[in-house]
Order: C-alpha cells, then structure tokens, then sequence
C-alpha cells in the first residue's frame, strides 16, 4: 500500500516537471516572426549636427531633442575589459570602445548613411591627393587647454606615422614604402598628402586625436614607455580627454565608470554642453548568460540579445521596462570554405591530397556543394529565425553591396546536375564517387565550443551527405583551427566566420588579396609568395586594388561589385548566413535612435535619462 | 634550535620540488596547442608587420629551453614579467589577490567556527536525532555540485531581486560612506560565501565527528571516565585535544587552497577574484601570468604543510619526541 504512495507521488513529480519542460520548448514563432523586420528603416534622424558660434568657440549643435540632465547608463562588456585606455595602443574590440569613449575623431559616421561627416573637425575638403582640416576655434581638452593643429600633427606624425603603439593604421597607409605628409597650415588648419589616391583614407580620419601637451612627454621616452602610457593602471586624474566622457573609475575585473567631460565641444539647440548623462558605466562580465541575468535583474540597461533569449524577452516586453529594437544584419560573415591550395609543404608533401585537390578546385564540385547548403533551414534551426541567408563577400549592411547577386534556394537536383558535368557518379548505395573511382571523402572542422559553428557544421555535413559525400565533421580548438588555417594548412574543408565593416570593403585586402595573412582557400606562406595565381585570383588582386586607389564612391562601387561577383560566380567562400543584432534597452532612456551601421549607442552624448 | 633547522630543512627540500613543478607546467603549457596569437592572426585588420612584432615582443620565435630559461631567470630575481597586453604580472595578482583572500578567509573562518561545534555535537549525541539530521544534511552539502549550487542561487537572486547578481561592489561603491561600503560587501559576499561554506562545512563536520568518535571509543577515555572525571572534563579536555591533531593537517591544506581554492564559484558569480584571472590567462596561454599563478599555488601547498607540521609540533608532544630522537 505505501509503495504505490510513493510510486504515485514520484510520478506526480515527473509530470509537473515534463509539463514545464514541454511548456519551454515549445518555440515561440509569432514572437520571432513579428521581430523580424528591421526597424531601423523607420527611424527617423534627427537633422545632421551643425557649427554654431557662441562666446567666439565654434562649438557643434546636436539638433536631437532637448533632454534632461542628469542620470547614468549602464552598459556592459563580455570578457576581461579593457587592457589599456590608451586609443592608440588597443588591439581588441573593448580596449578600443573603451578608450575611444574618451577620444573623438576628426571626422565620424553618418548613422544614417555611412557618410564621413565632421566631428572633432568644423569641416573638411579633398582636392585631389589633398585632404583639408579645419578645427572648431576655442574648443577644449577636458584639463581646458584649447585643441588645435598642433594635437593633430602630433598625433598623426609622431604616434602613427613613426609607428607607436598598434601600428595597423599606419601600415596601410604605406604607399610604395612612403606615408602620406601631414603639415599644420595655421592654428586651425591642417593639411593632409598622400602620394598616391588612397580611398580608405577618409574613414581613417576618425581616428582619436591626441592631446600633445600629455602625450609628447611619454613618445619621447620611447615605444616601449609608449606601450605602457594611459595603461589600465594609470591614475584616472591623469586622463585629459576630447570625448564626451572621461575615465572615473576602473575597477578590474568589474567595472569601467565614466563621468561627464565638463569641456564636451557639443551643445545641445538651448547651447547648453552635453553630455546629459552624469555617469557612464561599463560593467565587465565574463560571459553572455551573466550579461543577460544582470540585465534581467536591472543591474544592466542595455544589451545585445542573442538566440532563445530574444524570443523570452521579447514576449514579455510589453510589460516590461525595456524596448527590443533590430538592428538588421550584422557584419559578420559566416562561410564554408575549401582549400583550393595545390602547393607542397617543404618536405615536399601537398598540403592538401592531390585527389582532393582535383574536387576542391573543381567548379562544379564547388556549385554543387552550395546549391546543397540549405540556408533557410539553418537560420530558422540555428539562429532562431533572426539571421539572413547570406550569398555575397559584402555583408548585408554593407553601403557596398552588390544588389544584383541574387539569393537562391537549396536545389539538390541541380548540385547532383553540376557534379555529373565533372564525371562524378554514384554507386547503387548512392555513394559519391569522382571519375577515378575514388570515394569522395573530406574533413570538415570548426572551432570546438562556438555552438553556433558547430550546429551548422551538423547541418551542413547532413546536407553534403544528401549528395553522397562522406564528411568527417570535427570541431577542434579554435588555436588549432587557426594553426592549420594559416601555418600548416592541412585542412579540407572549414566552417569559419569573419567580421567585416559595413562602409569599407578595403579592411578585407587580407582576405582578398592572394598574398594576403587570411587568405584562407588557397593561403600562400611566405616561400610560395610567387607561386601562380588562379585566373580568378588575379582578378580579384586587380579590382581589389583599384577599388582602392579610385576616391568617388560610385566608382569604387564598380570595382567592389566586381569583386562580389567573382566571389558569388567562383564560390570560394560558400557564405551560409547573417545573423541579426538585436538590442534592447530601457525605455526611459530618450534620444535612441538605432541605426545598422552604428548600433545604438553611438551617440552618447546625446542619449538622457527621463 | 632544533624547530628552526627543521624548518631549514623543509624548505631547503622544496626546492627542487619547485623546480620541477615550473618545467612540468611550463612545458605542457607551450607545448598545448594554445597560440596566444590566434585572435591576432583572424582578425582581418592586422597586418602582417603587426604579427611579426607580437611574435618577437613575446619571445614565441624562439625555442622552448630558451623561454624557460628566459623565464626562471627573471623569476628567481624576483620579476614576475609582464602579461601579454604588457600589464605587469606582480600588478595583476595584487588587484585579485586581496577579493579571493577575502572570500576565502570567511569561509575558512565560518567553516570552522560552525563546522567543529558541530563535528563535536555530532559526536557526543552520537545516533541520537541531532545527528541523523546533520548526517543528512552534511550528505546533501557534500553531494551538490559547487557549480550547479552557485547557478541555482545565482538564479535565486535574479528572481527575488534580494541579491546582487554577481560581482563584488555595486557601481556606485567609490561614493558610499564607510559603513554603507561594509553592508555593500558583505551582500555582495552572501551568495558566493553560501556556496563555499555548505561545501567545506559538510566536510569539515563529518571530519570532526569522525575523529572524536575513534578518540572517544580508546581505552584512555574509558579509563578516564571511569576513574570518574567530569564527562566536560573527559571530553572538552582528553579527547578533543587528541581529535584535534587530523584536524590541523586539514587545515594545512586548507590554507594553500586560499588562493585557488574558488575559481569556479569565482566564475559564476563573477568575483573579481584570481580564479577568474587565471582561467581567462590560461584561455589566453598567458604564460608569465599561468606561470606566476602555479607557482604560487606549489608554494602555498608548501607553506600550508609545513605550518601545519609545525603546529602538530606544538600541539602533540608525541612527534616532539620523535623528531628529536632522529
């Protein structure tokens, strides 16, 4: 008699479980579904800032609405924080959000349409190989001192073009073995030269001005003094800043605190100086189911949402605090990728077997395999619904993409047509074999621990395998991946991902270019430097390059539309698909304005708490 | 005279412990497949000139013995080196290592202030009531997974809102009042201290228990008991002393686990810890900062023993004796 109590009771327990458990699982379609149009197309700006003259400084006038001084935000940031607060030294996505918080660029983004606007500059002209600054008059360094032509010869001179600190701006500026000059033309007025046109230029203006009086001390004593100047120890008093915040607080492994910098250049149309926020606080949390609780529990006011959790918030943001907003694709690229490479190692060993080689440099082995791929399924199964399927080199938000390459869908008949045309047959088991008789067997690798790669790298061996293909799918530690991809290149096939930038497809040159350091299909280490190019390659180094060299954009588009079509005609990166930034932050937070190319915190300054 | 060149001794014995405790961690470090380059050489952005650099800034061009070499030498000097973002590595444990001894510290302390009363309690209402509960609880606290223990709280404080969600300090730390600093603390600790302490405690208790009881059941304390000495006087004064003795080896252990002790705990809930520290360094294949965080631990564990045989020294005339016999 007691046995069937507990028999009873412990099946009781089981239920309640498995009806929550079925209750969870049950995806919530509508709620992806409504969240899948982009709102940023209906945003609407407000006018762009403009120059205003009061007290004889030429301050800039944000023509967003008046706020309400006062309040703070707070953010969040995913791994250790900041290594260094020096702008010049960062070499990580934090280090740079988190000193470039405190330094403004002569020129910035247009939000809205990507365009180079003036910023920390009052404005500026190009004349050819000429590029011409004129600074605000009477605008200040957070210490009071007054920022002029000097900071910016400075800065560019004697940090970036003699090679202090990260160095990737200044070597691709070098033309030819020469930099482009830089020479103060009066307090106001600086004149940029380069020697040869050189398109990208104009983004990199947006590069953080230095303030010369604190910086010189510490470039004179060296590039090793340098590396370690405005480190993440550095008293916070020290920091003499542009930005319209300035470092308060840092506590590692914590937080990053900001406050206001009472000597901001921008007003709001009352002429009062922004920023509105008192403090801004990054926290720093060390990964993304602790920055999704902080924010669950408000100890967060905006965050980056991802996967299951956009769908959980999403349900219950009507009664919430919080607003979801998508940001459309992001510019990430996530691709399938062969190794084209037909070159020996130096024991005179192909990197690649000489067997698959024939398949990989195949065309049609290549067509087949992404007619094969089903996108559509992958973006509902792996990103939720909130990814787009992605055919191009350009990412999705790209000012650059090429519109005419059309999307498709799966076709397996037309993958088994293509590789038919190269001899390929399949036996009564349906296994695919090559004209030789050889089964068609490969490796696939992912880094181990990114789920996402390794949940498309299940579905894209299951695709393959419909065409008879045997994969070997094998996540690996991502060193290892990266080992393989540019060291010893023993690899068939890999699932990766790049990030791009949505207004400058020249930061790709590493990836294009057939000397490139990531040019991964068919990478050429340094003893192979002049081995023979595919026609397609060569190409692609010839659109790459002029794509550079011309100024206006829509001539550049010519060259960059070309090069996109190369990528989608050759396929050496099978592009699978974009995910979606979705981002939400608390209503009472006024001024946002979110935008694909910016995201949604771009202007500080003129964000207020209600 | 003759505690000193015991002491001498010990010491001049962990030396070459040391030694091949750095060549172990060292080697199967540099020799994993961590390349501390990795996110370097994806990132589209960085040139080749840059690569070049790193490589030769860290010392990664050049063989294995080499580096170690390099390594040892400065180590022995008493320089910790420089982490790979160039941050000095004395520096950064020195942020970390006053949060992890903190919450290491009330631990220790709680563990012990509760756990042998009870260990005792235990004991002496040995198969009563009192006992099977704390048996029972003891059980759970030694059976529950630390990680999963520190999500489910972690989950709690979400939910109820009555806990910070992880870290150590709220945002607005720098400007409270002392006393405000202190209650800051101390919620922050909350989470993270339940956590420790139900895991250490169920040992600790089922320790003490266990140890009493054998002492209880020797001849000498029936002797005792049966000579007619207060049972206060039988137990308090006999036998905890001889049950305390294991107990002081446990503590040994305990204090190299002060500072390495929590790093999983340290990760859910984000304590600005040294955990943290090393496992992200460890990701990184930091070695200056893997390296200093090891041998700090190897020396710990040394110091810990070696405090402790000492205190079992003081405490246990019987080794006395032995020790100076040989």
């Amino acid at each position: 008699m007691k046995k069937w109590v507990y028999v009873i009771l412990v099946l009781l327990v089981c239920a309640v479980f498995l009806k929550s458990c079925v209750h969870r699982d049950v995806p919530p379609v509508e709620v992806v579904n409504n969240i899948v149009h982009n709102d940023v197309e209906s945003v609407s700006f407000p006018a762009h800032a403009k120059t205003v003259l009061v007290d004889g400084v030429e301050y800039l006038q944000s023509q967003a609405p008046v706020g309400k001084f006062g309040g703070q935000l707070r953010a969040s940031t995913i791994g250790e924080g900041p290594k260094t607060f020096n702008p010049f030294n960062s070499k990580d996505n934090t280090s740079s959000t988190m000193s470039e918080i405190m330094y403004d660029g002569l020129l910035t983004t247009c939000p809205e349409d990507g365009e180079p606007i003036p910023k920390l500059a009052k404005s500026f002209e190009i004349n050819g190989l000429d590029y011409i600054i004129h600074l605000r008059r009477g605008v200040k360094w957070s210490d009071g001192k007054e920022i002029t032509a000097d900071d910016v010869v400075f800065t560019w001179q004697n940090i970036i073009f003699d090679g202090f600190g990260n160095t990737s701006t200044r070597d691709s500026l070098v033309i030819d073995g020469k930099l482009p000059t830089v020479r103060k033309i009066d307090k106001y007025t600086v004149k940029f030269t380069l020697t040869k046109p050189f398109a990208p230029f104009v983004r990199m203006l947006s590069t953080p001005i230095a303030p010369k009086h604190v910086f010189e001390p510490a470039v004179k004593k060296g590039k090793d003094y340098f590396y370690t100047f405005y480190s993440t120890n550095t008293n916070p008093k020290e920091f003499v800043t542009s930005g319209a915040f300035k470092l308060k607080e840092y506590v590692p492994a914590q937080r990053v605190v900001y406050e206001r910098n009472p000597n901001y250049y921008i007003v709001n149309t009352n002429n009062e100086k922004l920023p509105y926020l008192d403090k801004l606080i990054y926290l720093i949390v060390g990964d993304l189911n602790n920055e999704v609780l902080k924010f669950e529990g408000g100890e967060v006011d905006v965050i980056t949402l991802q996967g299951a959790n956009v769908a959980r918030f999403k349900e219950r943001e009507l009664h919430s605090d919080y607003k979801i907003y998508n940001l459309g694709p992001n510019t990430g690229t996530m691709f399938l990728t062969m190794n084209l490479n037909d070159r020996q190692n130096e024991e005179g060993e192909f990197y690649v077997e000489p067997v698959k080689q024939k398949w990989f440099r195949d065309l049609n082995f290549r067509l087949a395999c992404d007619y094969a791929v089903d996108r559509k399924n992958m973006v509902l199964n792996i990103a939720n619904g909130l990814g787009e399927p992605l055919f191009t080199a350009e990412s999705l938000n790209s000012i650059f993409l090429n519109k005419d390459l059309k999307p498709y869908d799966r076709d397996i008949e037309k993958s088994k047509e293509y590789l038919k045309k190269s001899g390929f047959y399949w036996d009564e088991k349906g296994k695919l074999f090559d004209k030789n008789n050889n089964r068609v067997e490969f490796d696939l690798y992912t880094n181990a621990g990114n789920t996402e790669r390794e949940a498309i790298g299940v579905m894209v061996k299951q695709d393959l395998e419909d065409l008879g293909m045997k994969v070997n799918f094998k996540p690996v530690e991502f060193n290892t991946l990266v080992n393989k991809l540019v060291n010893t290149l023993d690899w068939d096939m890999v699932i990766m991902g790049l990030t791009g930038s949505p207004l400058e497809p020249n930061g790709g040159k590493n990836v294009w270019l057939s000397d490139g350091t990531l040019h991964m299909f068919n990478q050429r280490l340094e003893k192979d430097a002049k081995s023979p190019r595919l026609d397609w390659e060569t190409k692609l180094d010839e659109v790459y390059i002029k794509g550079a060299l011309e100024t206006d954009f829509d001539s550049r588009k010519k060259y960059y539309d070309e090069y996109q079509k190369i990528a989608y005609e050759q396929k050496p990166f099978i592009y699978i698909y974009s995910p979606i930034i979705i981002t939400a932050i608390r209503t009472k937070y006024k001024n946002i304005f979110p935008s694909g190319l910016a995201g949604i915190t771009y202007n500080l300054e003129e964000i207020y708490e209600e | 005279m003759q505690i000193f060149l015991y002491i001498l001794k010990r010491i001049l014995q962990s030396i070459p412990l040391l030694i091949i405790v750095s060549i172990i961690s060292f080697f199967i470090i540099r020799l994993s497949p961590v390349d501390p380059l990795a996110e370097l050489k994806l990132n589209p952005s960085v040139s080749k000139e840059t690569l070049q650099k790193e490589t030769e800034r860290l010392g990664l061009d050049k063989p294995i013995i080499v580096q170690y070499g390099k390594w040892a030498k400065s180590f022995v000097q008493g320089d910790l080196g420089v982490t790979s973002n160039g941050e000095q590595v004395s520096v950064k444990l020195k942020e970390r290592i006053p949060n992890t001894l903190l919450l290491a510290v009330i631990v220790i302390f709680l563990t012990w202030v509760v756990g042998v009363p009870l260990g005792v309690a235990a004991a002496l209402k040995w198969k009563s009531p009192l006992d099977r509960v704390l048996t029972v609880l003891t059980s759970i606290g030694m059976a529950i997974p630390s990680f999963f223990f520190a999500v489910l709280l972690l989950i709690f404080a979400v939910k109820t809102g009555w806990f910070p969600i992880g870290g150590l300090t709220s945002s607005n730390f720098a400007e409270m009042t002392f006393g405000r600093k202190i209650l800051d603390l101390a919620h922050h600790l909350v989470l993270p201290v339940t956590v420790l302490f139900t895991i250490s405690l169920a040992g600790l208790q089922r320790q003490m228990r266990a140890n009493l009881l054998d002492v209880l059941d020797s001849d000498y304390v029936k002797f005792a008991k049966a000579k007619g000495l207060s049972e206060f006087k039988v137990v308090y004064k006999h036998a905890l002393r001889n049950a305390i003795n294991p107990m002081i080896t446990l503590l040994g252990f305990e204090f190299a686990g002060l500072l390495s002790g929590a790093a999983l705990t340290e990760y859910v809930f984000q304590y600005p810890g040294l955990g943290r520290l090393i496992l992200e360094a460890v990701l990184r294949s930091d070695i200056n900062l893997v390296m200093a965080s090891l041998m700090m631990g190897a020396i710990m564990l040394i110091l810990g023993n070696l405090i402790a045989d000492i205190l079992l020294i003081i405490t246990d005339p019987r080794i006395r004796v032995k020790g100076g016999a040989s």
